[in-house]
């Protein structure tokens, strides 16, 4: 099996291996206020300025529910190739981040449930197969 | 708490030119700023050697844009800075224009916005060393496409009504020699086009090039030099803010809005419904809708219906983006602020000529900035 890296290695930590888990984000939590916060900062606590010594690194659930939705017709870049779509997501840790949905989005609505999933975004020159954090919409439970 | 100079020492708008935002073309942002200056030297009644401190605002120029152009009026040896807050960065030069002439410093100072579009934004906060998921996907107007996705869910706001934004300050630029965009537009033409989300190409802002320049001067300055005192356009509030933090959902450039309006509204003793104009931060016609709601003139959820019936035309209850705004007068950067300020400025003065807002005697301009900050002011007929 090859290696696999994240794309954003700072950002999201991937389930292990053979693993159906979803990846976790890394986010921090202020140890003079208790904020936690994503994405990690390398300076200081924005709530109450707390030097970066701190902060610790806490795992945030890749879980949530759809805020905002947009789906992007002109990009600059040629990927994520167009069109795709993108969403405010509100975690359940409570921290709100935007991120490019991936597979079916016709459930993809404000108040929508989503998970994290990796997914193959390029390949190193040593073989190291690289993914990055998508989130997806699953069924609702509750 | 500070002292309110504005109130001490009555501050007026006495000059305004504007050269006109276009898109980008050979002609260099000297030419571009001087005609602006003159312009605004010749509404004043005043020449280059009456202004006494000068502000360029710009975001774009690089290094030294001031002297270089300001010159060429004569080189009297003023005062002169570049003041660089992204979008804000014409507003904050009329801020610091007013704080020079409201504390007694000067009598006299200019406020000019130019830029010309280069290859990309150089933007610091991508340098900051702190990265995101989204990696590099949500742009400004994905970024605006959310907020309209979110605001239309809460609010039971169709695509439409956002677009109506658009529709009504495509209408009003059309009236605006100095717009870049002057063309009337039907819904068909607003929707077609799109972008991200429910945006389209024209509920986009278009960045091009321009300048437009404020002449900022005190009761001694307009005595000693003379000036038309039924031209001049009392400051009654120059307010600056930047982002704090906010709850999780909460839209960062509405939340700012909020504490910047209030802060404009404590120092002008006056309040939102009071305003017969208003220039916002229009670059996404979603924009509008949160930006009027955070200044309280109406609650969340209800400006898309007061576009819609009418209420922010020409002649309605408060015209709003009279000019056209960023989404058809056009959103140059530098030159945004300053010449927000010289609309309501012509409005204020009843010198509007088709696009007058009747009897307007109260007016306010708004924009924010990437980082975010946000700038207010709140602008007073003569003789009101």
């Amino acid at each position: 099996m090859p290696d696999v890296r994240a794309r954003y290695p700072q950002l999201i930590r991937l389930a292990p291996a053979g693993s159906d888990s979803s990846p976790t984000i890394v986010g921090q939590v202020c140890g003079a206020c208790g904020r936690r916060s994503f994405p990690p900062d390398p300076y200081g606590c924005e709530a109450c300025g707390a030097p970066v010594d701190r902060l610790t690194t806490t795992e945030l659930a890749a879980t949530g529910v759809i805020h905002a939705v947009a789906t992007v017709h002109r990009h600059h870049h040629p990927r994520p190739e167009t069109p795709f779509t993108v969403a405010t997501i509100v975690l359940d840790d409570g921290v709100t981040l935007k991120g490019v949905l991936t597979g079916d989005t016709s459930a993809a609505a404000v108040g929508a449930r989503v998970r994290g999933v990796a997914v193959p975004w390029d390949t190193d020159d040593d073989g190291t197969e690289v993914v990055d954090l998508r989130f997806e919409t699953v069924a609702d439970h509750h | 708490m500070g002292r309110n100079l504005l109130a001490e020492r009555p501050t007026y708008v006495v000059g305004i030119g504007l050269h006109r935002y276009q898109h980008k073309t050979d002609t260099t942002y000297v030419q571009l700023g001087l005609t602006a200056v003159r312009a605004a030297l010749a509404d004043a009644g005043i020449t280059w050697p009456d202004v006494e401190t000068a502000y360029t605002g710009t975001a774009l120029l690089g290094m030294g844009a001031s002297r270089i152009m300001l010159s060429r009026l004569g080189a009297t040896g003023i005062p002169m800075a570049q003041v660089e807050n992204a979008s804000a960065s014409g507003s904050t030069a009329v801020a610091q224009a007013c704080l020079d002439v409201a504390s007694g410093r000067t009598d006299v100072a200019l406020a000019l916005g130019v830029d010309k579009p280069r290859g990309g934004l150089p933007m610091a906060p991508s340098e900051a060393g702190i990265s995101n998921l989204e990696g590099g996907t949500v742009v400004p107007f994905t970024h605006f496409a959310l907020l309209a996705s979110e605001y239309m869910a809460a609010h039971g706001v169709t695509p439409e009504q956002v677009a109506g934004v658009a529709l009504k300050n495509h209408r009003n630029g059309a009236r605006n020699p100095f717009a870049q965009r002057q063309q009337v537009r039907s819904m068909d033409e607003i929707m077609a086009d799109p972008i991200s989300g429910s945006m389209t190409r024209l509920q986009c802002c278009p960045v091009g090039e321009g300048a437009s320049a404020v002449i900022i001067a005190s009761d001694d300055g307009i005595d000693r030099l003379g000036i038309d005192r039924s031209r001049a356009v009392r400051v009654l509030a120059s307010a600056t803010r930047s982002e704090g933090l906010y709850p999780p959902g909460v839209g960062i450039d509405a939340a700012l809005t909020v504490e910047t309006a209030q802060a404009a509204f404590d120092q002008a003793g006056v309040g939102p419904l009071d305003m017969d104009v208003l220039e916002v931060h229009d670059a996404f016609s979603i924009e509008e809708l949160l930006y009027t709601e955070a200044l309280g003139f109406c609650e969340p959820g209800q400006a898309a219906f007061l576009v819609e019936s009418g209420d922010f035309d020409l002649g309605g209850r408060c015209a709003v983006s009279p000019s056209g705004g960023l989404l058809a007068m056009g959103h140059p950067i530098g030159p945004t602020g300053t010449g927000q300020v010289a609309e309501v400025t012509r409005q204020l003065r009843g010198e509007a000529g088709d696009r007058q807002q009747p009897g307007a005697r109260l007016g306010l301009t708004h924009m924010v900035g990437v980082g975010a900050v946000c700038v207010v002011h709140v602008l007073q007929s003569p003789g009101a």
